[in-house]
């Protein structure tokens, strides 16, 4: 896969033909990035954005598997993916040239293509998981829970979870044994506010180690089915930075059609607009890629409504993608036989892509999905084939000089 | 398995092997590597019951006891493939439905080992009335990673037993909880091999002169209880069922519904849906508990039932005993007990063997 990269390389260079010019009229004055092309660098002095780290370089990556459960395993609940920065640096910080985040909890990893004047390419991959916070400690070692992102009440019974307080430690979210169970139960799943956490210290204890708000998450645990299938959490949307991550990390800097910036964007599972749309204010890609876990085939589901697990990469057709950036995708997996499936997205990705797209001056976006099962559990299902497809397109896609011409600066 | 796991250990590897009702082979392969050269003899019965026999004291035994632990553990079994390659499946033994969805699951017999995960669809595409409403076992589906009826074949058929996947944890202050799938009951297995090690180390010769019988049975969680036949076989004058027992002790539970509580040691039943327990049996387990200051409760609701259902009324009777290390959450894949119950439990079993008075 990593052979695709740079095929698209050696065309002509084409004059600008898009209206994505810096604007003259005054209601873009206020977004400098765009309007007076401002590198980042100088760009973080003026709003002090972001800060920036820079690692030694180490070309090389893990393979596919084990970065993908690597970065799933780093805790990043809404609210707190500024807290797993040094983790994530520790994971892959090593294959980029710049690590940067920002006040609102993004991480952006930077490759250069060592170019004056390069395209500014952007991968969006949200890093936040769905997971939950502590509300209050009750009597006898049990902590209240909600949730912050949409987690099916149906799983939580009896499942594991960390609570990452002054220290992290381990609880189990309570359940009715059968044997207690009235006849009068209801049919009504119990819902979170129901629920305890047990975590076998006093109240007092938990006191010193916990406060409202502590983040929990469920605890990793991932296991290889048939088929080069995995189940584990928060594949959603983790798989995809891993992925990513695999894929740009190997890329020798000439071959890049572009300066990339992998973020890895927060609030995604909380918030509609997500934390994608500062970084991307910040960052002023010329282009971008979103890429976001899409509902897998599973029985009892309309077929149009989802993608098939092991047919690839999934692209959306939308009307809030850019139908141009759109078609060359599709052509770049065509071309280098990246297996892909289309799906329509009338109106809504429920992806990242509806907020980037209208960021600043407007934002041509690709929206293209890994296909996953059992969203939002911590049981989900990806298959690393289609994981491997997915690296192959974003690599593809960075170098893709064509794509650089026609939406680079 | 070497033989002489240390108590942590053995409750692990106990409760991580692979044992649903009817498929209790790995589990009895493990506990017969543990107990060989601990007792006088041992033997597996037509059902697959362990039942293993030491003599204690010098001359004739006063009496013959029967001391039970069942080795299944509630679980699953295949019923249908789809033609793209999900598994129906039906439980074996109590699961209430909302512990299910979403849980990683081992499928297999005695032989292979095929990983899996429930699944029902995912809540983007429930309706509300599904989201609110506890998704039925007809409903979920197991997926193995493959995408059609052959493929899946190739791995097992119907028919298939399936458990929760091993997830033996500690945690909590000092790590004195354990997590498990099975701690329903290969805790209780865990005791009685404990039980065997200590009256062996302390010389069976100095205990009361009783016959006992180590019995570690099969498909108690499905009710068609192999218990019945081992005690049959045994025809004992006393039978001690070492269980787990529900405890309905978090926050937010009615005091006047709750059942025991973890920490303060073994459960001791009066009487739960399925038996009436020997009153004199239980004081003396109780004296025996008081007197050498063991913690031991009793158990203040009835609920429940195990083993001694069939054993007090086997053969011409057996005066039966229950007692419970109390566990959160029972039959789910996260079982949740203190080690320190299963300790005093443990003291508690040694203590009355060795002041056998009945």
């Amino acid at each position: 896969m990593r052979g695709y990269a740079g095929l698209m390389r050696g065309s002509a260079p084409r004059p600008r033909p898009r209206n994505f010019c810096k604007s003259s009229l005054g209601i873009f004055k206020t977004f400098d990035a765009y309007t007076v092309g401002l590198d980042l660098k100088v760009f973080e002095g003026v709003r002090g954005n972001f800060l920036k780290k820079v690692p030694p370089r180490k070309v090389g990556y893990m393979n596919i598997h084990d970065m993908t459960v690597a970065l799933c395993s780093v805790m990043s609940v809404p609210g707190h993916e500024s807290e797993c920065s040094e983790e994530i640096f520790k994971v892959i910080g090593e294959s980029f040239d710049e690590h940067l985040t920002d006040n609102v909890g993004n991480h952006c990893f930077v490759r250069r293509c060592g170019r004056e004047n390069a395209a500014k390419i952007l991968i969006d991959t949200h890093f936040d998981e769905i997971g939950m916070c502590v509300t209050d400690v009750r009597d006898g070692g049990f902590l209240g829970i909600t949730q912050t992102g949409g987690i099916d009440p149906a799983i939580l019974q009896a499942s594991e979870v960390m609570i990452y307080g002054n220290k992290t430690i381990r609880g189990v979210i309570s359940s009715t044994p059968p044997h207690l169970k009235k006849a009068d139960d209801g049919k009504k799943i119990e819902e979170m506010s129901a629920l305890v956490v047990d975590t076998g210290y006093t109240k007092e204890e938990l006191e010193r180690i916990v406060r409202p708000g502590t983040p929990v998450g469920f605890a990793p645990e991932y296991r290889e089915l048939c088929g080069r299938r995995i189940a584990g959490k928060s594949f959603d949307n983790k798989a995809c930075a891993a992925a990513a991550v695999c894929a740009l990390s190997d890329i020798e800097p000439g071959r890049l059609a572009g300066d990339v910036y992998l973020l890895f964007s927060c609030f995604e599972e909380t918030a509609k607009t997500g934390g994608v749309a500062p970084a991307a204010f910040a960052l002023g890609p010329d282009y971008a890629m979103v890429i976001d876990v899409n509902l897998a085939r599973v029985p009892d589901v309309p077929e149009y409504e989802t993608v098939k697990m092991g047919e690839g990469v999934s692209v959306s057709l939308s009307a809030i993608t850019d139908a141009k950036l759109t078609r060359m995708t599709i052509l770049l997996c065509e071309n280098l036989g990246i297996k892909y499936q289309k799906i329509a997205a009338a109106a809504s990705t429920g992806t990242n892509t509806e907020a980037l797209n209208i960021v600043g001056r407007g934002i041509p976006v690709v929206d293209v999905g890994l296909p996953l099962k059992n969203m939002h559990t911590y049981t989900e299902i990806i298959s690393l084939d289609d994981s491997e497809q997915l690296a192959a397109l974003v690599g593809a896609f960075v170098c893709s000089e064509k794509i650089a011409e026609v939406f680079g600066r | 398995m070497k033989n002489g796991l240390c108590a942590n250990e053995l409750i692990k590897a106990l409760c991580d092997a692979f044992g649903p009702s009817g498929c209790e082979g790995e589990v009895a392969a493990l506990i017969c590597s543990q107990i060989d050269g601990l007792c006088d003899s041992y033997e597996v019965d037509r059902l697959g019951n362990i039942v293993a026999r030491m003599h204690t004291g010098t001359g004739e035994a006063r009496a013959k006891l029967m001391l039970c632990a069942h080795m299944d553990e509630v679980g699953f079994m295949v019923t249908g493939i789809s033609a793209d390659g999900y598994l129906r499946f039906a439980n074996l033994g109590g699961i209430s439905p909302p512990v299910l969805c979403g849980r990683h699951v081992v499928l297999g017999d005695e032989r292979n080992r095929i990983p899996g995960v429930i699944c029902s669809k995912a809540i983007h595409h429930k309706k509300k009335e599904e989201r609110e409403n506890i998704t039925p076992v007809d409903k979920m589906y197991i997926d193995i990673g493959v995408d059609s009826r052959e493929e899946a074949l190739k791995y097992l058929d119907i028919g298939a037993f399936g458990t929760f996947a091993p997830n033996y944890t500690r945690f909590g202050a000092g790590e004195c909880m354990i997590k498990s799938k099975a701690v329903d009951d290969r805790l209780g297995c865990a005791l009685l091999i404990e039980v065997m090690r200590a009256i062996k180390a302390d010389g069976a010769a100095d205990f009361p002169a009783l016959e006992l019988y180590f019995c570690f049975t099969v498909r108690e969680e499905i009710g068609i209880s192999g218990a019945q036949v081992a005690a049959q076989t045994i025809r004992p004058d006393f039978a001690v069922v070492l269980e787990t027992t529900a405890v309905a002790d978090i926050d937010g539970v009615a005091e006047s519904s709750r059942v025991a509580k973890l920490g303060d040691g073994g459960v001791i039943s009066l009487m739960d849906r399925s038996t009436v327990y020997d009153r004199e049996f239980v004081d003396f387990a109780l004296d025996v508990a008081a007197k050498s200051g063991i913690a031991a409760q009793v158990k203040k609701y009835v609920s429940g039932g195990n083993d001694a259902s069939h054993i007090h009324k086997s053969g011409t009777g057996v005066r039966t005993l229950a007692l419970s290390i109390p566990t959160r959450y029972l039959h789910s894949p996260s079982c949740v007990c203190r080690y320190d119950d299963y300790e005093s439990s443990k003291a508690l079993v040694c203590r009355m063997i060795s002041e056998w008075r009945l």
